[in-house]
């Protein structure tokens, strides 16, 4: 069992989605991008609808964005969702074919869509002939292989197109040919005898690629009164992919909508290598913008999706989301390595597989700890002199903005300066002296005061330290730690205590409170020290 | 209660306390105790008017030193050694302090520029979709702004992460900004 009680792990592993992995979507920005690409089908359907398609019935729509960001994800969830939106669809990796050779981008084509266009097609084109049959074309029943024993015997043209159909008999090679060259072009014909039987030719060049593609989607419109949707991936500056796009857009293949997917980098390759090409690409119908795909908002809606498709027992409440909803921020904010949609499934997926191994109820900070540790064993929370492991970091920092912190550093400044004297770097302690935090003496016999002014509010920070800088005279030097950017005066010298300096000191805090700060840790505890001006 | 009565002394600060504040707060016995705070050297009072205020003896002398010209030459010629150190540190944390906050100010309007520059140069780059790559902005702002190619990309880092949701990066390219390992050529505004 895994965490939320799910009986499977929902994220993928795989580092590129699989058509499995992308039935789910997640994401205000992806699920917008999805409505822009089925807006385009839609619109190319109505167009078409009821007469017959021409080459101006072609729309190209580009999708670019980085490496990571679900592009991929996104091209096969609207495969994935043909049937429901009067399309039929191929995906076309062009990073698989190599060489990029005419007849293997026909294979990839080919291979691209389902075995169920296929068989459903033919079905249509055996019914067409059929009906053409029965309207008494003899080149028809010729082409059906019905012959005058077949009719002594009572096979009507209709069983034997059944037959056809269910594979028990098969067309006549020799006469379909006849039949077709009266009522189809040259690779309108070609197609349709490659698929009733069941073999399809190589095709030699870009004129007979670009030949059968308009044929598959004329063909598709006039029988299965469906559109054809080309997904075309990792389309970059090799010359080869350029030439076959070239081909394909000045072709205008028929009821044909071709989504090319491609980089920032790729597409500036393009436009270096191409100028014609990006011409093209600039002036596409619809370019789908995934802008902020990798966007705190955008990569949460994602995570927790795949969740709560798979929450079948209602046990993902709102409480729970919250809670890894906050762990992910953390992540976020703080390790850029987990700022793309690809990383963060990645490390769920690895967190999902620990709480099954650790038997956890819900993601929680050790999980994603361990998880890290082994997915990214060399990964460390950014400028930490404490070196706070990841679990007490994403815990500590997730309160860094409650109202008991400042009063949480107080108490943590106080231990850093009884520390720092135990230590012998610092002289004697002085008795509290408001509004002062903590007073001592340095070495020298300086007199030392320290302020600790932590608010949400920075203007209540300005009006506190306005307020105990004039408590200067009092000590020799004053130090003030605050949470607002501020310079320092010729009186008074202002520490910015960051997010990660605020982790350090809380972590230190409850270290030195259990008395756990080992002798391994003193050179770490001296630094930090030193670095809000202790000593 | 002398220690109450000493707390009490202590956080009125350089301003003093009234003695009949004392009384008030701490009753008839106050006196005595004031006294014994007195002989011990701990406490200071003084007429001011026609009330009596009380000083802790720290705050009395930071008090003297603030408000009493003889009394500043006075201690500047008794005070030890140790306090002309402390003087002299001080003078010379003030200076570091003059710098840093000139430097301070330095930086942060040159930060503000480049970010003014950047995104004029984005802007002018960038193709339909919006992307621009680094390499065309820094060209022109190093020319511009006659800063190294290196100083260039540490700006552009910092910029980037610090406004994450206004710029989106994208890897590939020959040069960059480095993030997650990768070099990110590409660049727009969100």
């Amino acid at each position: 069992m895994y965490a939320y009680q799910l009986e499977n792990n929902p994220y993928p592993s795989s580092p590129t989605p699989t058509e499995k992995d992308a039935r789910i979507l997640g994401g205000k920005r992806h699920k917008e991008a999805k409505s822009a690409i089925l807006e385009c089908i839609k619109e190319l359907y109505n167009k078409v609808g009821g007469r017959d398609s021409n080459d101006g019935d072609f729309r190209i729509i580009t999708l670019i964005q980085d490496v990571g960001s679900g592009k991929t994800h996104l091209a096969l969830h609207i495969k994935n969702l043909q049937s429901r939106h009067n399309t039929v669809c191929t995906f076309l990796d062009l990073s698989t074919i190599s060489p990029k050779t005419i007849p293997s981008l026909y294979n990839a084509i080919v291979k691209g869509f389902e075995n169920d266009f296929f068989i459903h097609l033919r079905t249509k084109l055996v019914e067409y002939i059929q009906d053409r049959a029965e309207q008494g074309d003899n080149s028809a029943k010729k082409a059906l292989d019905y012959s005058f024993m077949n009719k002594l015997s009572g096979l009507t043209i209709k069983q034997k197109a059944e037959e056809i159909i269910s594979g028990k008999a098969s067309v006549s090679v020799e006469n379909i040919k006849k039949f077709l060259v009266q009522w189809f072009n040259y690779y309108e014909s070609n197609l349709i005898q490659n698929i009733l039987t069941n073999s399809f030719d190589t095709v030699t060049n870009l004129e007979e690629l670009l030949g059968m593609m308009a044929a598959i989607s004329k063909l598709t419109h006039r029988f299965l009164s469906k559109i054809v949707l080309y997904e075309i991936d990792e389309f970059d500056g090799n010359p080869d992919s350029i030439e076959f796009i070239k081909g394909i857009i000045n072709a205008h293949l028929p009821a044909s909508v071709v989504l090319l997917i491609s980089t920032p980098s790729g597409y500036a390759e393009i436009q270096g290598k191409s100028p014609s090409v990006f011409d093209r690409l600039e002036k596409a119908n619809y370019k789908i913008d995934l802008v902020g795909s990798n966007s705190q908002e955008e990569l949460l809606e994602i995570v927790l999706e795949y969740i709560k498709h798979n929450d079948k027992k209602g046990k993902f409440t709102q409480k729970t989301q919250d809670e890894l909803d906050e762990k992910i921020r953390v992540l976020y904010d703080e390790f850029p390595e987990f700022r793309s949609v690809r990383s963060i499934i990645n490390i769920l997926y690895h967190a999902m597989e620990k709480s099954s191994e650790l038997d956890l109820e819900k993601i929680d900070e050790i999980a994603i700890d361990e998880t890290i540790k082994h997915t990214y064993p060399g990964l460390k929370v950014r400028g930490s002199i404490m070196a706070v492991p990841i679990s007490d970091f994403i815990s500590i920092r997730k309160t860094c903005e409650d109202e008991s912190t400042g009063t949480q550093l107080k108490k943590a400044v106080t231990n850093l300066v009884n520390f720092a004297h135990e230590m012998g770097n610092i002289g004697k302690l002085e008795k509290q002296n408001q509004p002062l935090d903590v007073v001592y003496q340095d070495p020298y016999g300086s007199k030392i005061g320290i302020a600790v002014v932590i608010n949400e509010n920075h203007a209540k920070n300005f009006e506190e330290i306005s307020n105990i800088s004039k408590s200067s005279a009092l000590v020799d030097k004053l130090v003030i730690l605050t949470n607002s950017n501020l310079p320092s005066s010729e009186s008074t010298i202002i520490v910015n205590v960051d997010k990660s300096k605020m982790v350090d000191l809380l972590y230190f805090n409850n270290r030195y409170a259990d008395h756990k700060i080992g002798s391994s840790d003193n050179e770490k505890v001296r630094m930090l020290a030193r670095t809000v001006n202790i000593i | 209660m002398s220690e109450k009565v000493f707390d009490r002394i202590t956080s009125a600060g350089l301003i003093g306390i009234k003695k009949v504040e004392l009384k008030k707060t701490f009753g008839k016995n106050c006196d005595n105790i004031l006294q014994k705070l007195i002989d011990e050297k701990q406490i200071f009072v003084e007429k001011k008017g026609v009330a009596y205020f009380v000083w802790t003896r720290d705050n009395y002398i930071s008090y003297l030193s603030q408000n009493d010209p003889k009394c500043k030459i006075v201690l500047s010629v008794a005070m030890g050694k140790s306090h002309l150190e402390a003087k002299v540190k001080e003078y010379d944390n003030n200076i570091g302090d003059i710098v840093n906050k000139t430097s301070q100010q330095n930086v942060a309007n040159q930060v503000s520029d480049f970010k003014v520059e950047f995104d004029r140069r984005l802007t002018e780059s960038s193709t339909s979709i919006g992307w621009a790559p680094f390499s065309d902005i820094r060209k022109k702002i190093c020319e511009s702004k006659k800063i190294s190619s290196e100083n260039f990309y540490s700006m552009a880092t910092e910029l980037v992460e610090r406004h994450r949701e206004k710029y989106e990066v994208s890897s590939g390219g020959q040069e960059g900004i480095i993030m997650r390992g990768l070099v990110h050529g590409y660049v727009r505004n969100v």
